[in-house]
């Protein structure tokens, strides 16, 4: 993908030394916090130390095993988990991390559900109130889109959260795992959609998946996670065929 | 102090959007839907009333309204203290997937909770009158005593919000205490004429509920003027914990998608 070759390359997302451990706050009971400052608690560290960074409108690609860090990692970006150590630095600009059906009460029909979930999402009610007809038109599910979310089948409420996060856009876009939802011809249309969302020019994304197929035909740059740490990043061309290697 | 409210202003309209929606959904599938918020309350009063007035052979004054003042304060803030301890695990679906400030959870439920307050309040205007109240001016003194009482529950429920996440059994531990308030704080009985010494010195100032309560009842029922002081001294204690909270929530709040 030949992007404008500017000098002065416009950096979107700034990673330096990640450290993410599962400890300090911890499940337990009045009782046992009362003994607890004896025993140690069992740290478990997800992410040790990563540093990347990322160009705007470039598509980073995580790879790795199983545990090795790559949802920690998306969620830390978005905001959901703080580091322990290192920074993460946005440069000011809106993220989202790609999930179905955030901050949806199953009472209330899906227009309603659309205001919640957006809200949630960071955008205003006016923001929302604009791109409401469009958000409705892909998520395509008829007259349903005034029942309670209750009535919906498990395809109809997917293609409703799906057109959600796909209308409302932001400047960086996390996607954990490439969402596959509603019958063969909502796919082909949500998997085009997503297409066209993540080659905008301007827009970063970040997606994890353990599809390489996926990760080659989307990706421009590759980040290959393993228990924690970077084995080693780069064009896709260069990682993948290494990664496979180590995966076989 | 700042970001707190820079997010409240950020987010004080999806906490309003899904504190209707959650009264939406509360009436949306009953058979009476939204007269539930007056039914209850009123049928609480009644409940209180006959036992209280009738059984014990109560005599304080108007003692429907009393009962029922007692009840408006009490519920609130019974439901904002019940209400913060699983607020972060009964949200786990937000919190693992979207970053909110974990206190606009709270407002939104505390707004849920002042509008049934404000129903009940309504009910107890409508027994003030049926009952003969003198009117007096002093009646406006309610607003800074339920702001007050907004604040310190506000406060405390922060508190209990945070500690809810990791100790499992920490509303094991605010029922007990809540129950232990409830009788301590003359929602039925006039602490006034009940207690007498030091129980009755230590009721009135130390639990806050009850010290609002009798505030409460003295603008609205008997024209008194509130204690200034008390209220002062309660508002500086719903300050110092509303920072004291929105301080530990802001240090831990990203830790909780880790831990639920």
């Amino acid at each position: 993908m030949k992007k404008k070759q500017n000098n002065k390359k416009n950096i979107a997302i700034t990673v330096t030394n990640l450290h993410i451990a599962y400890r300090g706050l911890k499940k337990t009971s009045i009782r046992a916090s009362w003994h607890k400052l004896k025993n140690k608690i069992d740290i478990y560290e997800a992410l040790r130390g990563v540093s990347f960074e990322v160009e705007e409108g470039k598509i980073l690609g995580i790879v790795g095993q199983n545990g090795a860090g790559k949802s920690t990692m998306l969620r830390a970006i978005a905001g959901i988990f703080s580091p322990d150590k290192g920074h993460i630095n946005l440069h000011g600009r809106t993220i989202s991390l790609l999930s179905i059906g955030v901050g949806f009460n199953k009472k209330l029909t899906g227009k309603e559900n659309i205001y919640l979930s957006g809200m949630l999402l960071g955008f205003s009610e006016e923001q929302i109130s604009e791109k409401i007809d469009e958000i409705v038109a892909f998520a395509d599910i008829g007259e349903f889109i005034d029942k309670p979310v209750k009535t919906y089948s498990s395809g109809m409420y997917s293609k409703l959260a799906f057109a959600i996060t796909a209308i409302l856009e932001t400047d960086i876009m996390l996607i954990d795992e490439v969402l596959s939802v509603g019958d063969k011809k909502f796919r082909e249309k949500s998997y085009n959609k997503m297409k066209e969302l993540i080659s905008d020019d301007k827009r970063t994304v970040l997606i994890v998946s353990h599809s390489l197929g996926t990760i080659k035909e989307l990706c421009d740059e590759v980040i290959w996670l393993e228990k924690g740490k970077i084995v080693d990043k780069g064009p896709v061309e260069k990682i993948l065929p290494k990664y496979e290697e180590f995966m076989s | 102090m700042k970001k707190f409210f820079t997010n409240i202003k950020k987010y004080y309209r999806y906490a309003i959007r899904s504190a209707k929606a959650e009264l939406k959904s509360e009436v949306a599938d009953s058979y009476l839907n939204w007269l539930w918020w007056i039914i209850e309350p009123f049928c609480f009063m009644l409940i209180y009333t006959f036992i209280f007035g009738f059984v014990f052979k109560n005599h304080t004054p108007y003692f429907a309204s009393f009962v029922f003042i007692g009840l408006t304060a009490w519920e609130f803030f019974n439901r904002m203290i019940n209400g913060s301890v699983k607020l972060i695990i009964n949200n786990r679906d937000l919190v693992t997937k979207v970053y909110i400030p974990k206190y606009i959870l709270l407002l939104s439920k505390s707004f849920t909770y002042v509008f049934k307050m404000g129903i009940s309040l309504l009910i107890t205007f409508a027994l003030m009158i049926f009952q003969h109240v003198p009117f007096t001016f002093n009646i406006l003194f309610l607003i800074p005593i339920f702001i007050i009482l907004y604040l310190f529950s506000f406060g405390i429920g922060m508190i209990l919000m945070h500690y809810g996440v990791t100790l499992n059994d920490l509303a094991n531990l605010t029922h007990i205490v809540l129950r232990m308030v409830f009788y301590l704080s003359g929602i039925f009985y006039n602490i006034n004429e009940r207690l007498h010494g030091n129980l009755k010195f230590l009721l009135l100032r130390a639990n806050p509920v009850a010290f609002l309560m009798h505030q409460l009842r003295n603008v609205m029922l008997y024209g008194k003027l509130p204690s200034f002081e008390g209220l002062a001294i309660w508002f500086g204690i719903s300050i110092v914990l509303c920072i004291v909270g929105i301080r530990i929530i802001h240090k831990n709040e990203n830790s909780y998608a880790k831990v639920i």
